[in-house]
Parts: C-alpha cells; structure tokens; sequence
C-alpha cells in the first residue's frame, strides 16, 4: 500500500473541498450588505435541506420495494417524532433503528 | 464570569449539536467500514475526516483511491461533488469573523450540517464566535470518531453496518423540520422540491447542483426582488 499516494490524494480532496467552502467569503466580502444577497442568503437554508433529503433519499439506492416501504415507514417516524415531540435525538435515533433492524433483521434488501 | 461564559456556549453548542453526532457518527463509521477495504492502517481513516472533512467526498474517496487516480483527477472530482458548498457561505457571511484564525477553520468546518445549525439560530456577532468555533469543532470530532470507530472496528471484528447510511437522511430530515419552523415563506420548500424534480430529470449526474443553481436563480429573480430595490 502507498502511503504517500493516499497522503497525497487526501490533501488534495481537502484542499479542494476548502476552496468550494472558501469561495464566497473571498469573492463577497464587498457586497454582504445588499439587501437582495441577503434575503438570498436567509432563504437558501431551508431549500438546501429540501434538496439535501432528497439527495440523502436517493443516495439510499432503493432498488426494491420492500424497501421503500421501510425507508416510508422510518421517514413517517422520523417526521412525526420530530414534528410532536421535537427531540432531535429520539426522532433520528428510532429511524435509523428500525431502518437497521429491518435492513439486518428481517433481511429486507 | 468569563470562565461561566465560556462553559455556558459549550454547553449550548453540545446541546444543539447532538443531533449532528447521531448522524456523524454511525455516517463516519460507514465510511471507515468502507475505507478498510482498501487495505490501509485504519487510522488513515479518521486521518480523512481531519484533512477532508466532507461525508460525501470521502465516500467518493474510497472509490477514486481504489481505481488510483492522479491528483489532478481526484482535485477536479472533489470541486465538483462539492460545488454546492459555494452557496454556504452566502447565508453567513456576516456573522462570521472577518480575520483570524478562527475565520479559516469556521470556513475549513462549514459541512452541510454545520450550515444548518448555524443558520437555524439567531445571528449572533456579539459574543465573539466561540459558539460557532465549539459547534464547528464539536461537528469535526464526532465525524472524526465515527470514522475511527468505523475503521477500527472492522480492522478487529467483522461489523455489520447496514442500515446506518439511513441516519443521514434522518438527520437532514429534523434539520429541514427545524428551519422550516423559523421561516416565514413556506412556499419556497414547494420551490425547491420542484427544483430538485427539474434537475433529477434534466441532470441526474449532477441533480445536487443544478437544484441548489435553480433555487438561487429562482430567489435572485423572484418577485421580491422589485420591493427590495424600490
């Protein structure tokens, strides 16, 4: 195994994951009072996590569909535990639990 | 009273970020599971979650070491996969400190998640940042870990891990559920959903951008816009 390459290829990623990151602070330091970025900027957020569940979802790679059925069934319980009971915690760590027991368990694939 | 201040923004911080860790970690894990296929020490592993610090970009990493690809390709890989990054630093811009060290790493630390938190909560320029720098830290170590346990469990034992992947999408879930309860505008989740649908079908490849491009377009021209300048 090359240790170097991996070295190598790891502070590239990271120095272009910095530059994606960096962007706007060094291109924008000018403008940050306009008005119209800043509406642009507090609407962004929440459209982002849109975009981002979805991203998440389809990263899931669900072929089948017993298994859409389970990511339906612990994405209705993630949502509900958040939207009544509010704890973060709880919500993410019952939907990922039944996504693992039915994935490991009940071997839906 | 500086000692009581410091430890009661730790302490904010390790309460609103404890959601992030339920998903970093078991996220982090699948990533050093995945990482020890490749045949390296497995503390290379959360070595990557210092250096690169970005989920989806390490997976890729395993992909791109695996195939050994030349820098210049694995550089090129990395901007494109995290191109939407460059819309982050839009919404905290302000509230970020303007030199300093501590500028760079709240830059170096701005994950999908960390930009949520972030924006979720009231601005907040007057005390100093050291919530942002005990968030943004807090973040990176429970990445860190997950990708160390990751690694080192499987190097050890055989560790079945599937399912995890799911916390992420969880995690985006209660993320989505808390900004929506602070915004005022519901209309513009329609809007991105309808992004993200425009762009599954016109760039699958590339849907993550191109929705995030069309949700800034779509704002940028939106019809406030005439308000806001007259």
């Amino acid at each position: 195994m090359d240790n170097q390459y991996l070295l190598g290829i790891f502070l590239v990623m990271g120095v272009a994951t910095f530059m994606t990151r960096l962007l706007p602070f060094v291109a924008l330091t000018q403008s940050q009072s306009h008005p119209l970025l800043a509406r642009v900027g507090r609407s962004l957020p929440p459209m982002i996590m849109v975009i981002l569940v979805c991203f998440g979802l389809s990263s899931l790679q669900i072929e089948s569909l017993d298994r859409l059925g389970l990511s339906f069934i612990a994405l209705t319980a993630v949502t509900t535990l958040q939207l009544s009971i509010g704890n973060p915690l709880l919500s993410i760590l019952v939907g990922t639990g039944m996504y693992t027991l039915g994935v490991q368990w009940f071997g839906i694939v | 009273m500086i000692e009581s201040k410091v430890s009661s923004e730790l302490l904010e911080a390790l309460r609103d970020s404890a959601p992030v860790m339920l998903g970093y970690v078991p996220l982090g894990m699948a990533f050093g599971l995945l990482f020890q296929s490749l045949g390296y020490h497995w503390l290379f592993a959360p070595l990557a979650g210092l250096i690169i610090y970005a989920g989806s970009a390490q997976f890729m990493a395993v992909g791109l070491l695996a195939s050994g690809v030349s820098y210049a390709e694995a550089f090129i890989a990395t901007l494109l996969l995290n191109s939407r990054h460059i819309f982050y630093g839009l919404s905290v811009l302000g509230q970020y400190p303007k030199r300093g060290l501590s500028r760079w790493y709240l830059i170096f630390g701005l994950t999908d998640e960390t930009y949520s938190l972030i924006t979720a909560k009231a601005p907040r320029v007057a005390s100093g940042h050291t919530y942002y720098l005990y968030l943004t830290a807090l973040n990176q170590s429970y990445w860190i870990i997950g990708c160390a346990l990751g690694a080192g469990l499987q190097s050890f034992f055989e560790f079945d891990s599937r399912g995890f992947e799911f916390a992420l999408v969880a995690l985006f879930v209660v993320l989505l559920i808390e900004q929506a309860k602070i915004m005022n505008d519901h209309w513009l989740l329609i809007l991105a959903l309808c992004a993200v649908f425009v762009a599954h079908f016109l760039v699958p490849e590339q849907f993550l951008l191109v929705a995030i491009s069309l949700c800034l377009v779509a704002l940028l021209l939106g019809p406030k816009r005439g308000s806001l300048n007259g």
